[in-house]
């Protein structure tokens, strides 16, 4: 007789098959071949640290890698504060249209990476919208051009991508906060700001850290939008990565940039899911039901 | 917190400037794919319908049209198959290895996508497979699956299990429960799941552009094309893709809502 857990595990296989032989196993070979060399057009299959040493030892793809950290940093910081409040409103104070609310708010995402990069450039171009209302408005005399094309216009570009993940983890938080909480705190005489740091805030952190964990993620892995918005600001550890697949060749150097960054990316990942996976929301989420 | 009515304000202003920063690309977009000129800049120049029109004579774009339908539709079927198996186990089943399968199942979410693509890339050129439309299917499957895993799972999670005891009370099979009971209900879930994976793979570049071969599709062309000309047809274009995806999340959205009652 099979057991429930057996007849899961038959359902889950061909899913973990395709998962394994498409991403895990190619991660795998990845790993493998940051420890060839290439040697002009081939690739020599004998195992080296070479290039593990040049990542180390070369400032270049070192400020890289921080620079690509920093920028997650900045732009899930920057969700943050934008995200906390909206989340709040959409979860306590809206009754009506709740989901459409969320839905709203979701639909950029599905315009694709490339139409929303393109708008940006109309809204943030020399000649483009801002810079015209400027103008128009008699703030400025010439159009301002470092809106577009620097690290401004990518942060900026950024957070537009990727703010929707940190509402939606933020709301998830608020939709389990228990307002009789804050009711019988009230009653005791807390303060407003009391509560916030004592009760509100101690709750929803663990879906502030989901959420700037996804945002972290996606930032840190962009690739079109600090090459199409960014200007000569542009390079990040992903193109350099890109480059070395493509124009460069020199795929084992790509794989050993690559692997340090998901190692990296890999620890931060783990601290912030063990932080969130302790606290009774991340448990309720995970643990399912 | 901000109970008093000027942070209740405070809070809902924020929130407007939000949902306009959040449209104000969009807008953009759509006034200058209506504007009469060649040149994408303010002051507007009068109305016009001639990029639209020029969209629908282009064959070029008509090509990657049919090239993003053909890799678009399997995906989504593939991606809302799978994801449907993965919810089903996830939330139907006391698995074993629970936490370790939701890990490698949002393991391509969290992975940088240029990292991923090269990493098949090795692969393919190691197996020495040919790039092309099977390639970008599975590819774009991969990326798609948390969604739609995710999408599904929603849907189960609100379902009355009683409903599925009770069929099994009666004698149902495992089968004829799936059959006649779980799969009408969650039927609505599946649809939905199926339009947001048609949508993501119809507007995915990364992945895309690396596993694309000769045959390129939508969203590889207008890439291209953007490097090196900005032209109002690809407002235009934009425009349409937007209200066509626009359109099936809300079809797919009206079905999910449907679905919880």
């Amino acid at each position: 007789m099979a057991t429930d857990s057996d007849r899961g595990g038959r359902l889950a296989l061909p899913v973990v098959l395709v998962l394994v032989a498409g991403c895990a196993l190619p991660l795998a070979v990845l790993f493998v071949f940051s420890f060839f060399q290439v040697d002009f057009v081939a690739i020599l299959k004998v195992p080296t640290l070479k290039n593990y040493i040049k990542v180390a030892s070369s400032p270049t793809y070192r400020s890289l890698i921080g620079q690509a950290i920093a920028s997650g940093l900045t732009v899930a910081a920057i969700s943050a504060v934008i995200g906390y409040p909206l989340a709040w409103v959409i979860a306590k104070r809206v009754h009506f249209m709740k989901s459409a609310c969320l839905t709203l708010l979701l639909i950029p995402l599905y315009t694709g990476d490339l139409v929303r990069i393109f708008a940006w450039r109309v809204v943030l171009g020399a000649e483009g919208v801002i810079n015209a209302f400027l103008m128009w408005a008699g703030l400025v005399r010439e159009p301002i051009r470092a809106l577009l094309f620097s690290p401004f216009a990518t942060h900026v570009v950024l957070t537009y991508d990727y703010l929707p993940f940190m509402v939606l983890g933020l709301w998830l938080a608020f939709e389990s906060l228990d307002d009789h909480l804050l009711e019988a705190a009230r009653d005791l005489g807390a303060s407003e700001a009391t509560i916030f740091r004592r009760i509100v805030l101690p709750l929803t952190s663990p879906g502030l850290i989901a959420g700037g964990m996804m945002v972290f993620v996606l930032v840190v892995g962009d690739y079109l939008t600090p090459q199409l918005i960014g200007g000569s600001s542009g390079v990040t550890v992903i193109s350099a990565i890109n480059d070395l697949f493509g124009t460069a060749f020199d795929w084992p150097l790509g794989s050993a940039i690559a692997s340090s960054l998901l190692l990296i990316l890999g620890v931060l990942i783990a601290a912030a899911a063990l932080v969130v996976g302790r606290s009774t929301w991340g448990r309720a989420v995970v643990g399912g039901e | 917190m901000a109970r008093s009515p000027l942070g209740t304000r405070f809070a809902w202003t924020h929130v407007g400037l939000v949902y306009a920063f959040m449209y104000l690309p969009v807008a953009v977009i759509a006034l200058f794919s209506f504007n009469a000129s060649a040149i994408i800049a303010f002051p507007l120049q009068g109305f016009t319908l001639d990029w639209y029109a020029r969209i629908l004579v282009d064959a070029r774009i008509l090509g990657g049209l049919g090239v993003t339908f053909a890799v678009a539709i399997p995906t989504a079927v593939l991606s809302t198959v799978l994801g449907a198996m993965a919810a089903l186990a996830l939330t139907r089943h006391a698995l074993r290895w629970r936490k370790t399968f939701a890990c490698l199942l949002f393991l391509p979410f969290l992975v940088p996508k240029v990292i991923l693509a090269v990493a098949q890339l090795i692969v393919l050129s190691e197996l020495g497979i040919t790039k092309g439309v099977t390639t970008m299917v599975l590819g774009q499957t991969l990326i798609i699956l948390p969604f739609t895993t995710l999408v599904i799972a929603s849907v189960l999670i609100r379902l009355d299990r009683r409903l599925e005891e009770a069929a099994a009370d009666l004698g149902a099979s495992r089968a004829q429960i799936f059959r006649r009971v779980l799969f009408p209900l969650m039927k609505n879930g599946l649809l939905a799941a199926f339009f947001v994976a048609f949508v993501l793979s119809s507007s995915e570049y990364v992945v895309t552009s690396f596993l694309s071969g000769r045959s390129q599709p939508l969203s590889i062309l207008v890439a291209s094309d953007f490097r090196f000309n900005l032209s109002p047809t690809l407002d235009a274009l934009a425009v349409l893709m937007v209200t066509a995806n626009l359109a099936l999340v809300a079809i797919g959205e009206i079905i999910r809502l449907r679905a919880r009652r």
